[in-house]
């Protein structure tokens, strides 16, 4: 009797053993098939700043804020190519140096300690802008000056500075149209070089930007309509310009809220100004976009897909640990009993050398072409006087 | 038993093989993190942090000095691909901002022209050398975050004279001034961003040791800040037969505590750093800090806490008193770590200067856009000796020099003959003006340096965005050996680190000052021409095309009246609201051939014709009917 009770026991604990299994498998299949939803496995980001001059301190600072807000999420330093056209931190007007601030009350320093800009001053050109996202750079150019990305990366792209209906202004100078930048995501397409790209765009007359767009798998974000202008935040009376645009300042708001596991959804972000704090409307544009905007995560494309253990295992440091270290004959492959020449410094003055390389040089130096042409001018001369 | 065989076997190989490969390891280097202070009689006080990394690499494996690195540890590897990639033999990278004040400060221990200075000796082996630059300038932008890659030809030179190897130049090492490439970028600007991959280098990071005190807000609030980065193959011992690699990297900054404080010259490092040293690297072997209190006697101010020793140095005749902690041996507290404070009982007092026995200045002389001269003032402050120099100066193209006149002579009138004068002359576009001077200061004089030069004119499109800002002339070089240590804060040296530097003696030191950088500005268009233009022309055009065209294309009739009051509904509503028209319309029955003289109202004119006039008919009715087609 014990034994038939103990087998029964056994065979309720297998079929509670079975459900549970069931169970945790299915939340395992469930996180499974919430690796593969979103379909990236890297993300990048592309901040650029196009102006230039110290009272447009604010689009640095809009770009600064981006910046900051992508690398707190999870993008590395070598997947974010930050271009500024000018520099406000070290700037000699700026009185707090190294710093860049959102908010006059010096909240938050959004150039931070370890900032890396890969395109600066008047490095930031249409040309380079264009090259770096369509990938046709000079093979000289480093590897953090370039945007690697295939066809699993989902790239930030963000503009800010000052813009018109279809064109956006660099440093002054230049302009990029809507035109060119739509074609740009077009060849970015064709060469495989994004998943999904979200395009944010600070300017007047923003969404003009975005309206030649004609690539899949890009959504669009204008902080105001044709015809509006994007106005700006507030004035900080001791650097003596606006610091912050509005869309920038509460879209960095609402970023800092945004953790690396957030739940937070594009629909979130769609509504971060509305119109009675930003004064301009900001526009959206969705229509190239296959997956729901309500269902795409804000970390997709500010946030980061990297797989990284942490390990909480110390190592201690000895001082002066030379036991694994060679030197000199005892390394393996050196040339020993070889007999070495003694090596010495340069001489840091060589006058007398060069006086001497000088002085014995010829004065005068008739090249064979000369000499020939005046002896053969000599001899027309005298045989002329003779005849 | 049997299977137990086979497997011991094997791990014994196994075992053998994790030995052979633990002795088969990399070879040795070394690590040693130094930071002077020194707090000048001006007020300012200067921090110079110098991190050395010693390399025990085999040089002679390719030939021609060429070196094979591998199995990194201490030494950074992103900078050793770098210099293995382009082959260079030595590199020097400094980038400045602020100007060093010699006549206040003295000598710095490692000279640095504002801006970006880059100069390389490329090795014996390379064909290529301007390829190998080329490759170099790019690599080492992306390396620094700096705009490194605007250096090209127009703005590279290969002096002969000054700007000789540091390092080891005998045998593999090239020595021919072909090998050698110098460039600067006097607009360079220095921030955050070059200081984080700077850092990056260092092998404890910014965790520990003497690199914990970098805080860019404190670094940046300087009057002289500027990062260096010096790689050159070193003796590896005194008998020199082998050749170490040594990648030197310096911080330098002058804080000005007067300034911020009103007038005390109170200095610590947790309010200059923002922090205190926490320990030492665990990498390094040497790990200190040297404060100078030379002026203790004469200043009077209390350093705390205490040092671990006090040395004494001398040479000729120079007394300097260090107090030196060394992190190793100083015994740290838990909460607070080691910050080094220094009070003054009085405020700072400015007491009179003495400038150093020689320093330079320049300045831009001459007015207008065409023409424009350079002078440079070499001060020899020194009552009997005289000194021989090399003074290095190099213009841009578009700056170009008249060697005519060029005037070499003292304040008093005398003229000073060059020993040596070697010019290279720079090419539109192509080169940059090269001029290198050899010569004699006489004792106690000032001497002048003077030429002229003419302006060039740009193509609209070689002006940079902000073009009214002006155009920067990099910083004259004077490289001079001195016989007698003057007022130098560390001499300089052959050998590595500070602590060889200051306990040195030596009778001859290599001298290299860097003047100012000069602004100058072009003939600069106007840019906003061609848009003043077009709005100017295009107002024009509407205005008077539009109104010759009115006059060439339309024409008048006259309308029965009428016949037009008989229109319905229509013409009622018309002549409602043209019942104030009418009176004109009387008005313009006495002047019949007045054309309209608005061309946008086209619709009107019409209308008005249509009331003007009775009876008068200009046109014949078939006309008048293709003229009305052609208005309606």
């Amino acid at each position: 009797m014990a034994a038939h009770s103990g087998r029964n026991w056994a065979g309720l604990m297998f079929l509670c053993l079975l459900f549970v299994s069931v169970a945790a498998s299915s939340n395992v299949e469930d996180q499974v098939g919430g690796f593969f939803k979103s379909g990236h496995t890297n993300n990048w980001a592309v901040l650029v700043c196009t102006s230039r001059f110290w009272f447009n301190y604010r689009h640095i600072a809009n770009t600064l804020s981006v910046y900051r807000s992508v690398k707190r999420l999870g993008i590395p330093d070598s997947q974010i190519i930050l271009m500024l056209a000018d520099d406000m931190a070290c700037n000699p007007r700026n009185p707090r140096p190294a710093t860049v601030f959102n908010n006059a009350n010096q909240h938050i320093n959004v150039y931070g300690d370890n900032v890396e800009v890969d395109y600066r001053g008047y490095e930031v050109t249409v040309e380079n802008f264009i090259r770096v996202l369509t990938g046709r750079l000079p093979p000289s150019t480093p590897r953090s000056k370039r945007l690697l990305t295939d066809d699993r990366s989902n790239v930030l792209v963000y503009m800010t500075g000052h813009g018109g209906e279809g064109f956006l202004k660099f440093q002054d100078a230049e302009e990029i149209s809507n035109v060119e930048l739509a074609d740009a995501f077009q060849q970015m397409w064709q060469k495989n070089r994004y998943h999904e790209i979200l395009f944010m765009i600070d300017t007047c007359q923003a969404v003009s930007m975005y309206h030649k767009f004609y690539s899949p798998n890009v959504i669009g974000i204008g902080s105001a309509q044709v015809g509006e202008d994007s106005l700006s935040h507030h004035v900080d009376p001791s650097i003596g310009v606006y610091i912050i645009d509005r869309y920038t300042y509460y879209l960095l708001e609402f970023l800092e809220t945004v953790t690396p596991d957030s739940k937070k959804t594009l629909a979130d972000l769609f509504r971060v100004c509305p119109k009675r704090v930003c004064v301009s409307t900001p526009g959206v544009r969705t229509d190239l976009f296959t997956r729901d905007p309500n269902t795409v995560l804000i970390t997709d494309f500010f946030g980061s897909v990297r797989n990284v253990e942490i390990t909480t295992e110390t190592i201690t440091l000895k001082r002066n640990d030379t036991a694994q270290l060679c030197s000199g004959s005892s390394c393996p492959g050196s040339r020993r009993g070889k007999r070495r020449k003694k090596l010495a410094y340069a001489n840091q003055f060589p006058v007398e050398a060069a006086y001497e390389e000088e002085v014995t040089k010829p004065q005068w130096h008739f090249p064979m072409y000369f000499v020939a042409a005046l002896s053969v001018f000599f001899i027309t001369v005298v045989s002329a006087f003779r005849i | 038993m049997a299977e137990r065989g086979p497997t011991l076997l094997f791990s014994v190989f196994f075992c053998l093989l994790c030995y052979v490969f633990h002795t088969v390891a990399s070879t040795k280097d070394e690590y040693s993190e130094e930071l002077l202070i020194i707090p000048f009689r001006s007020g300012q006080v200067y921090s110079h942090f110098e991190f050395t990394t010693l390399w025990d690499v085999d040089f002679a494996q390719g030939g021609g000095g060429r070196y094979k690195l591998q199995h990194f540890r201490l030494f950074p590897r992103a900078l050793g691909q770098v210099m293995t990639e382009y082959r260079v033999q030595e590199m020097h990278l400094t980038l400045t901002q602020g100007m060093w004040q010699q006549d206040k400060w003295g000598y710095p221990v490692t000279s640095a022209a504002p801006g970006a200075e880059l100069w390389a000796w490329f090795q014996q082996e390379v064909d290529d050398v301007d390829q190998a630059w080329f490759g170099l300038t790019n690599a080492l932008s992306g390396l620094f975050c700096a705009s490194l890659n605007f250096i090209d030809s127009t703005s590279t030179a290969t002096p002969h004279l000054s700007f000789r190897p540091q390092g080891l130049a005998e045998g593999l090492f090239s020595t021919k001034p072909s090998h050698l490439r110098y460039a600067t970028l006097p607009r360079e600007n220095v921030c955050t961003e070059n200081l984080t991959p700077w850092k990056k280098l260092l092998p404890c990071s910014t965790r520990t040791g003497l690199a914990a005190l970098f805080h860019a807000g404190q670094l940046y609030n300087t009057q002289y800040s500027s990062l260096g980065v010096h790689l050159r193959p070193v003796c590896r011992n005194d008998s020199c037969r082998d050749a170490s690699l040594e990648l030197r990297q310096v911080l330098s900054t002058v804080a000005d505590p007067p300034a911020t404080l009103n007038g005390k010259q109170d200095w610590s490092m947790k309010r200059y750093f923002s922090r205190s040293l926490s320990g030492p690297c665990p990498m390094a072997v040497t790990s200190r800090v040297y404060v100078d209190v030379t002026t203790n006697q004469t200043s009077s101010f209390t350093l705390k806490p205490e040092p671990t020793e006090l040395k004494l140095t001398n040479y000729q005749g120079y007394n300097r008193k260090l107090a030196v902690y060394d992190l190793w041996s100083f015994p740290f507290h838990k909460e607070h770590g080691l910050n080094v404070d220094m009070k003054w009982k009085k405020e700072v007092s400015y007491k009179e200067l003495f400038p150093p026995r020689l320093y330079v200045h320049r300045f831009v002389t001459g007015y207008g856009q065409e023409h424009g001269g350079i002078m440079s003032l070499l001060y020899n402050r020194h009552p009997y000796l005289e000194q021989q120099i090399i003074y290095m100066e190099l213009l841009p193209w578009f700056t170009r020099m008249y060697l005519h006149t060029l005037k070499v002579e003292t304040t008093e009138g005398n003229l000073v003959q060059p020993l040596l004068t070697r010019y290279t002359p720079g090419r539109d576009r192509q080169n940059p003006y090269l001029l290198e001077i050899v010569l004699t200061l006489p004792p106690d004089s000032t001497t002048r340096i003077s030429f002229s030069f003419e302006r060039a004119f740009l193509k609209w499109t070689e002006y940079p965005p902000d073009a009214n800002h002006g155009f920067y002339i990099s910083s004259a070089v004077l490289t001079t050996i001195l016989r007698q240590a003057d007022n130098f804060t560390v001499p300089p040296h052959m050998g590595s680190g500070l602590q060889s530097g200051l306990f040195h003696s030596s009778t001859e030191f290599p001298l290299r000052l860097h003047t100012e950088t000069l602004l100058i500005s072009l003939p600069t268009p106007d840019f906003s021409m061609p848009y003043n233009v077009i709005c100017l022309t295009c107002t024009v055009i509407a205005i008077a095309f539009g109104s010759l065209h009115n006059l060439t294309t339309r024409r008048f009739q006259y309308t029965d009246l009428k016949k037009a009051n008989s229109g319905g509904m229509r013409a009622w509503l018309a002549q409602l609201f043209g019942r104030g028209k009418q009176a004109t319309s009387e008005d313009k029955l006495r002047e019949p051939g007045k054309e309209s003289e608005d061309p946008g109202e086209e619709s009107e004119t019409s209308e008005e014709n249509d009331y003007i006039g009775e009876q008068r008919e200009l046109v014949t009715p078939r006309v008048r009917a293709e003229s009305d087609k052609k208005d309606r």
